[in-house]
């Protein structure tokens, strides 16, 4: 636990001092948000607030992504991997850090878009239950920023790192992100009982409990030259 | 060499070390007592840096038999971890941290108390520097607040490779005196093996003890 404040507090403090991802990934959030929003106007509303639902989950992913390919950039543009590495600590520690800091900076992005998303899509129509949309919304934070950081320290040690990320991350993350995106949307039709809303989240709770372990046992590995 | 019935804090039986199919330490052999100093000297890609680099347990041997304090590697490397003082040609430190925090960050990973920062820090001679980041120290600062990173823990085996690069005539002193104070032993990679005249040397060329 000591390693794991230290390195947490750590990275919060490099992304207060450095502010490198949050900001950077607002910017995106926000204006693929406009973008959607005054670029393609009707023919959004004429998709109604699923395919707008579905859309925030797109931003999601590719929000994530920018944190996620910035993850260990200082460890590694700095040699600083091989003083993190040297210390007497578990490893999962770096990772746990890493997974906690990502999370945080995720909820602290959608904190802000989501109201936003909100006030540009689901001003008309049905809109998906904002309960159910937050606890998905957490669940597939916490299962991305625990499978991104995984990812992220392997990617850090090989050439080519921004392009395997997304080539690796992806592919792991379309069940999450499927199933947050039937959760979320079945919330808006009236006939989707709230047993199909639990077993979604269910799953979602899984899967961050599956990446968890996986993280936490394999990331001694992955950061292994 | 160290004597028969004393366990050495480095022993290295065949170690080899790869890089694709190339063999950057080809076999090496070496034994470093409590208390000495190994002078390592060879050209560029002699294999130096990677030496140190596997005895900092940052890099896996792929092959014979290596220890560090007792304990072999990789098996037990993290048992090894806290014995260790690594300075690399980087200083390892975060650039948008302070100095200060800088070790504050180590000296918890190192499990030492708060206070030992201000003390290493006050040894290499940048207690008036601690809030200053380290892009704003000069190279020779830099490479002291290393050394002072390295220290933190008071490990029983120093790691230092290049340490005197970048250092101007008091950094030398600082790290003179840190090698002096140092009871453990101590693995030197340099060009400038006449600085380090009381330690033993080692030759390394093309991966392997010369001679």
């Amino acid at each position: 636990m000591r390693a794991y404040r230290a390195l947490l507090r750590k990275d919060l403090l490099l992304e207060l001092r450095g502010r490198e991802l949050v900001p950077a990934m607002l910017a995106f959030a926000l204006g693929a948000l406009l973008l959607v929003r005054f670029g393609l106007g009707g023919a959004t509303q004429a998709g109604g607030t699923r395919a707008a639902t579905g859309l925030l989950w797109v931003v999601v992913v590719f929000t994530s992504m920018l944190a996620l390919v910035r993850s260990f950039a200082q460890e590694r543009e700095h040699g600083i991997w091989d003083g993190i590495l040297s210390a007497p600590i578990d490893r999962a520690a770096i990772w746990a850090a890493r997974s906690t800091a990502t999370l945080a900076f995720l909820i602290v992005t959608q904190a802000i878009a989501l109201p936003l998303f909100w006030l540009f899509f689901l001003q008309d129509g049905n809109p998906p239950s904002l309960g159910v949309l937050v606890a998905a919304l957490l669940l597939a934070d916490l299962g991305v920023a625990m499978l991104g950081s995984l990812l992220a320290g392997l990617a850090s040690q090989v050439h080519a790192r921004e392009v395997l990320l997304p080539v690796l991350f992806l592919p792991f993350a379309v069940p999450l992100v499927t199933v947050a995106v039937r959760v979320s949307v079945g919330t808006i039709s009236p006939q989707t009982g709230g047993s199909a809303t639990l077993e979604g989240l269910g799953f979602l709770a899984l899967y961050d409990t599956i990446f968890g372990l996986l993280g936490w046992a394999l990331f001694e590995y992955v950061v292994e030259d | 060499m160290c004597s028969a019935e004393a366990v050495p804090v480095v022993a290295c039986r065949q170690l080899v070390r790869r890089f694709g199919e190339r063999r950057a330490l080809d076999g090496v052999d070496l034994d470093v007592a409590a208390g000495e100093t190994l002078v390592l000297t060879g050209g560029n890609g002699a294999g130096k840096t990677t030496l140190l680099r596997v005895l900092a347990t940052v890099l896996r041997p792929h092959g014979g038999a290596v220890s560090v304090a007792g304990h072999d590697l990789p098996r037990h490397a993290r048992a090894a971890r806290p014995s260790i003082g690594y300075v690399g040609h980087e200083p390892l430190v975060y650039p948008s941290l302070t100095a200060l925090e800088n070790l504050q960050l180590y000296g918890e990973l190192h499990a030492v108390q708060p206070g030992r920062c201000h003390e290493a820090l006050a040894m290499v001679g940048l207690e008036r520097r601690g809030n200053d980041r380290p892009a704003d120290l000069s190279r020779g600062m830099r490479q002291r607040l290393a050394l002072a990173r390295a220290w933190l823990h008071r490990p029983a085996l120093l790691l230092l490779d290049e340490p005197t690069a970048g250092l101007d005539a008091d950094g030398r002193e600082v790290l003179r005196a840190m090698l002096d104070q140092h009871a453990g032993a101590a693995v030197v990679a340099t060009h400038e093996p006449d600085w380090f005249a009381g330690g033993r040397e080692l030759r390394l060329t093309l991966g392997r003890v010369a001679g």
